[in-house]
C-alpha cells in the first residue's frame, strides 16, 4: 500500500527496531542510503546494510537475514516484480520499498499489511483501480440453485424444468460476464504493466522525510541533488520532471543559503556552498581540458558528428568562432587564462547555438568548499559510477567505495572517480565512433541491433549495466545524427555485450527511441520476457530493470528472431 | 664538588624521555649516601666543637654542609620518584607481566613495590563494576559515541552484542552497532584511582629510602 505520511508510518515505526538496508547498485540508491543512515546516526537506529545486484543478491540477502530483522528497508529495488511472492516471508516482516522503477506490480499496491511503498501516489502512476483487477469468487451462487431445486422435491416437474432453465441462463451469463472481466482486466494489466520508467528520485523523498522531520543539513541535500542528477545523466526521467524537480530542490538550496547570507561575517571559505548554476553540458569539465570534454561529452561529439573528418574540421571552426586558442583549450580548465575562462559559458552558449546546439547549458548544482574543491553535480555522478562499476575489484568493494567517495571528507577516492570516469567516458567516444565508421548497426526491421565483439577494447567497461546504458545512449543518438535513412531515426536500439566468456553469456539491453519528447518508456522488458519464453532461450531476468537480460551466446540468434516476430 | 653524584642521577633519568626505565644506578645512589654519612659526620663533629668550644666560625661551614644534605636528599628522593612513575605507567601500557629487559633494570625493592601496585589495583577494578570486575586498563579513551559502524571485511557468522540479540555479519555489508555500556562507568571513576595512589607513593619512597640507608 501507498504510504501516506512517510513520517509517521514508516520513521515512527523504525526508529526503536533494528532494520536491514538492501540497497541496489546505482547512484540514486547509494544517495539515498546515504541520507537514511545520517538519520539512523542521528536517531541511533540500529541498522545492516547490504548491496543488493540483482533479484537473486536480494534473496540470499533477505534469507540470511529473515531470522533477525523484521523490517526490511529495499532501496531502488523490489517494486516492479510480486514481492511476497519471490520472497515467502513471514506473517510479521514488513518491507518498505522506495523504489523509482514504475510500474508497481499491483499486489504490492494492493497488499495492506507488509509492504508499505513509500512513494507518493500523485507521482504519475496511474495503477488501475481494485475492482478491475481483483474480484472475490462468486461460485456460492450456483451452489446456492441447485441446493434450492433438490429442496422443492414437491414442485411438479414443468415447474422445475423452467427452474432449470432460468438457473442455466443465469449460470451462462454470469459466466460470460466473467470471462469479459477477465478480458477486460488482462487488456488493463498488459496496459499498465507494457512500459518501463522511473519515478521520482529515491533520494528526494528520503531529503523530504529529512526536511520534514527538520533534521536535513546541506550534506544530505548535496546527497539529493547528486540521486536527481544521476536519473537525468543516466537518461532514466524526462526532462520536464527534471526541471520540475530541479525547481523543488532549488527551492532548499535557497533556503539553506539564505541562512548565511545575512550576517556581516560570511561563512568561512572552507563551509560547503551549494549553489544553483547554469552550467555548461559538456562531462567533467572543470576537471579535464575544455577539448576533451567537448570530445567525449555525447551531445557535442554527436551534434559535431566528431567521428568523421568534416566533424573535426567544423570542431575547429566551433573553436575559432569563440576565438579560444587551441593551445588554451587543450591545457587542463584549472590553468586555462583567467580571462578566457570569465565568459566562457556565455561565449560558449552563442558560438553553439550557430553550430545548432540550442540546449548546451543545463539546469544543475554545485557545490564547493576549501579554495580547490569546486564539483557539479554530474561531476559526481560520473566519478561515483565510475567506481561503482570499476573492473578491477569485486562487487562489492565497489559499492562500500562509492558509498565512500559521496563522502566531503574522502575527496581522494573522488579524485581516484573523476580519473575513472574520464577513461570511461574516452572508452565509450572511442567505442562509437568505431561502431559508426564501421557500420556495426543494422537495422533489424522493428528496432536496431548492435553487438560488440569479444576483443573489442574495453569491453569489460562495458559489461555493467550502467556503463552499457551510457554507451547504448550515445550510440544511438550518434546513429541517428550520422544516418540518412528516415525510418531508422525512431527505430529502438539492442545492444548486446559479451559478459563472461568462459560461461559464453551476454548482456542484452534494450532503450527506447530516441526523441526530443521522448517520455523515456522502455518496453523492452516484456519483450525480453515473451522472446525468451517462446523460443525457450536461457535468460537470466536479474536485474532491477527488467530492460537488461543475461543470455546464453549460443540462444542469440533464435530469441532476436523472437523479438522480430514479436515487434513487428 | 658536593652533590655532584646526585645531579648526575637526576640528568642521567632526564636523558632517557618518554617514560624509559634506565638501569637502578645503586653504585651512584650509594656514593650519594656515603656523602651524605661522610657530611653529616663532619657536621656532627662541628657542632659538637661549635657548642663546647663556641667556635662561631664554624657555623657556616655547618650549615653550608646542612645545605648539601638538604640537596642531596631532595635529589635522591626526586630520582627515585621519577622511577616509580615511570613503573607505574608501564603497568598501564604494558600489563601485569613486564618484560624481562624491563625487570632487569628495576632494584628489588622497586619490583616489590611494582607488586603490591599490581595488587592494589586489581583489587580495586575486582571492586567495580557488578560481580565480574572491570578492566579499566583496556581502551584508555573513551568512545565518541554510544553506537559504531561496523564494516564486514570477511564473513564472521553470528555475533552476539550485549543486549543479547544475533547479528549476522557479512562479508561486505555494513553494521551499526551499540558498544558495551560499560564505557559510562569509565569516566565516573578515572578520578578516584589516583588519590589512592599518591599515599601509596609517598610511603614506598620513605620505605624505599629507608632501606637504602641502612646499607
Amino acid at each position: 500500500m501507498f504510504v501516506t505520511c512517510i513520517r509517521k508510518e514508516f520513521y515512527d515505526v523504525v526508529v526503536n527496531q533494528r532494520v536491514a538496508l538492501l540497497v541496489a547498485l546505482d547512484i540514486d540508491a547509494l544517495c539515498a542510503c546515504k541520507i537514511l543512515q545520517a538519520l539512523f546516526h542521528c536517531d541511533q537506529v540500529q541498522y545492516t546494510l547490504v548491496p543488493v545486484a540483482g533479484w537473486q543478491d536480494l534473496g540470499t540477502a533477505f534469507l540470511e537475514h529473515k531470522g533477525q530483522y523484521r523490517y526490511f528497508v529495499l532501496i531502488n529495488c523490489g517494486a516492479n516484480v510480486e514481492l511476497l511472492e519471490t520472497l515467502q516471508p513471514e506473517e510479521d516482516t514488513t518491507f518498505f520499498v522506495l523504489d523509482t522503477h514504475r510500474p508497481v506490480d499491483v499486489v504490492n499496491v494492493y497488499n495492506d499489511t507488509q509492504i508499505k511503498l513509500l512513494i507518493k501516489q500523485d507521482d504519475d502512476l496511474g495503477v488501475p483501480s481494485y475492482d478491475d483487477i481483483f474480484r472475490d469468487d462468486e461460485d456460492d451462487e450456483d451452489g446456492g440453485d441447485s441446493g434450492n431445486e433438490s429442496d422443492d422435491g414437491s414442485e411438479p416437474s414443468g415447474k422445475r424444468r423452467r427452474f432449470d432453465e432460468g438457473a442455466m441462463e443465469r449460470r451462462i451469463e454470469r459466466q460470460r460476464a466473467k470471462r469479459e472481466w477477465e478480458a477486460r482486466r488482462r487488456e488493463i494489466l498488459f496496459d499498465y504493466e507494457q512500459y518501463e520508467y522511473h519515478g521520482t528520485s529515491a533520494a528526494m523523498v528520503i531529503f523530504e522525510l529529512a526536511w520534514v522531520m527538520t533534521k536535513d543539513t546541506k550534506d544530505m541535500l548535496w546527497w539529493a541533488v547528486i540521486g536527481l542528477t544521476d536519473q537525468w545523466v543516466h537518461d532514466k526521467i524526462t526532462h520536464m520532471k527534471y526541471v520540475t524537480d530541479i525547481a523543488t530542490l532549488q527551492r532548499h538550496v535557497s533556503r539553506h543559503n539564505h541562512r548565511n547570507e545575512d550576517e556581516e561575517n560570511s561563512l568561512s571559505i572552507d563551509c560547503m556552498r551549494i549553489s544553483f548554476e547554469y552550467d555548461l553540458r559538456l562531462s567533467l569539465y572543470q576537471h579535464w581540458s575544455l577539448y576533451e570534454s567537448i570530445c567525449n561529452t555525447s551531445y557535442t561529439s554527436c551534434s559535431f558528428k566528431l567521428w568523421s573528418i568534416n566533424g573535426q574540421k567544423r570542431l575547429q571552426e566551433f573553436l575559432a568562432d569563440m576565438g579560444l586558442p587551441l593551445k588554451q583549450v587543450k591545457q587542463k580548465f584549472n590553468s586555462m587564462d583567467v580571462s578566457i575562462k570569465e565568459n566562457l559559458r556565455e561565449v560558449i552558449e552563442e558560438s553553439s547555438s550557430k553550430f545548432g546546439m540550442k540546449d548546451i547549458r543545463i539546469q544543475t548544482f554545485g557545490v564547493h568548499f576549501g579554495f580547490k574543491n569546486r564539483f557539479l553535480a554530474a561531476d559526481v555522478v560520473h566519478a561515483a559510477t565510475a567506481v561503482l562499476e570499476g573492473v578491477e575489484k569485486g562487487e562489492a568493494d565497489n559499492f562500500i567505495r562509492a558509498l565512500d567517495c559521496l563522502s566531503r571528507s574522502n575527496l581522494d577516492r573522488l579524485h581516484l572517480g573523476l580519473d575513472l570516469a574520464k577513461k570511461k567516458l574516452k572508452a565509450v567516444q572511442q567505442t562509437v565512433a568505431s561502431c559508426i565508421c564501421t557500420n556495426l548497426i543494422l537495422s533489424q526491421g522493428p528496432f536496431l541491433y548492435c553487438h560488440l565483439m569479444e576483443g573489442t577494447p574495453d569491453v569489460k567497461l562495458f559489461s555493467k549495466p550502467l556503463a552499457l546504458t551510457l554507451l547504448s545512449k550515445y550510440l544511438l543518438k550518434a546513429f541517428i545524427c550520422s544516418t540518412r535513412n528516415k525510418r531508422c531515426k525512431i527505430l529502438p536500439l539492442i545492444m548486446a555485450v559479451p559478459l563472461d566468456v568462459e560461461k559464453g553469456t551476454l548482456m542484452v539491453l534494450g532503450i527506447p527511441p530516441e526523441s526530443d519528447t521522448s517520455d523515456k518508456k522502455n518496453f523492452f522488458g516484456r519483450a525480453f520476457e515473451k522472446a525468451a519464453e517462446s523460443t525457450s532461450s536461457r535468460a537470466l531476468h536479474d536485474h532491477f530493470d527488467t530492460s537488461i537480460i543475461e543470455l546464453k551466446t549460443e540462444d542469440r540468434g533464435k530469441f532476436l528472431d523472437a523479438l522480430i516476430t514479436l515487434l513487428s | 664538588m658536593f652533590c655532584e653524584k646526585a645531579v648526575e642521577l637526576i640528568r642521567e633519568l632526564h636523558r632517557m624521555g618518554d617514560g624509559q626505565l634506565p638501569a637502578f644506578s645503586e653504585d651512584s645512589i650509594r656514593q650519594v649516601l656515603e656523602e651524605m654519612k661522610a657530611l653529616y659526620e663532619q657536621n656532627q663533629s662541628d657542632v659538637n666543637e661549635a657548642k663546647c668550644e663556641g667556635k662561631s666560625e664554624l657555623i657556616p661551614t655547618i650549615k653550608f654542609r646542612h645545605c648539601c644534605l638538604l640537596r642531596n636528599q631532595r635529589c635522591v628522593a626526586a630520582y627515585l620518584y621519577d622511577r616509580l612513575l615511570r613503573i607505574r605507567a608501564l603497568r598501564w601500557e604494558y600489563g601485569s607481566v613486564l618484560p624481562a629487559n624491563i625487570r632487569f633494570h628495576m632494584c628489588a625493592e622497586e619490583l616489590e613495590w611494582f607488586n603490591q601496585y599490581k595488587k592494589s589495583l586489581a583489587t580495586f577494578m575486582r571492586s567495580l563494576g557488578g560481580d565480574e570486575g572491570l578492566d579499566i586498563t583496556q581502551d584508555m579513551k573513551p568512545p565518541k559515541s554510544l553506537y559504531i559502524e561496523v564494516r564486514c571485511l570477511k564473513d564472521h557468522g553470528e555475533f552476539e552484542i550485549d543486549d543479547g540479540t544475533v547479528i549476522l555479519l557479512k562479508k561486505n555489508s555494513q553494521v551499526y552497532l551499540r558498544i558495551k555500556l560499560s564505557y559510562i562507568h569509565l569516566n565516573t571513576h578515572f578520578f578516584f584511582i589516583d588519590d589512592y595512589f599518591y599515599i601509596i607513593v609517598r610511603l614506598i619512597v620513605l620505605y624505599i629510602a629507608q632501606t637504602l640507608l641502612k646499607k
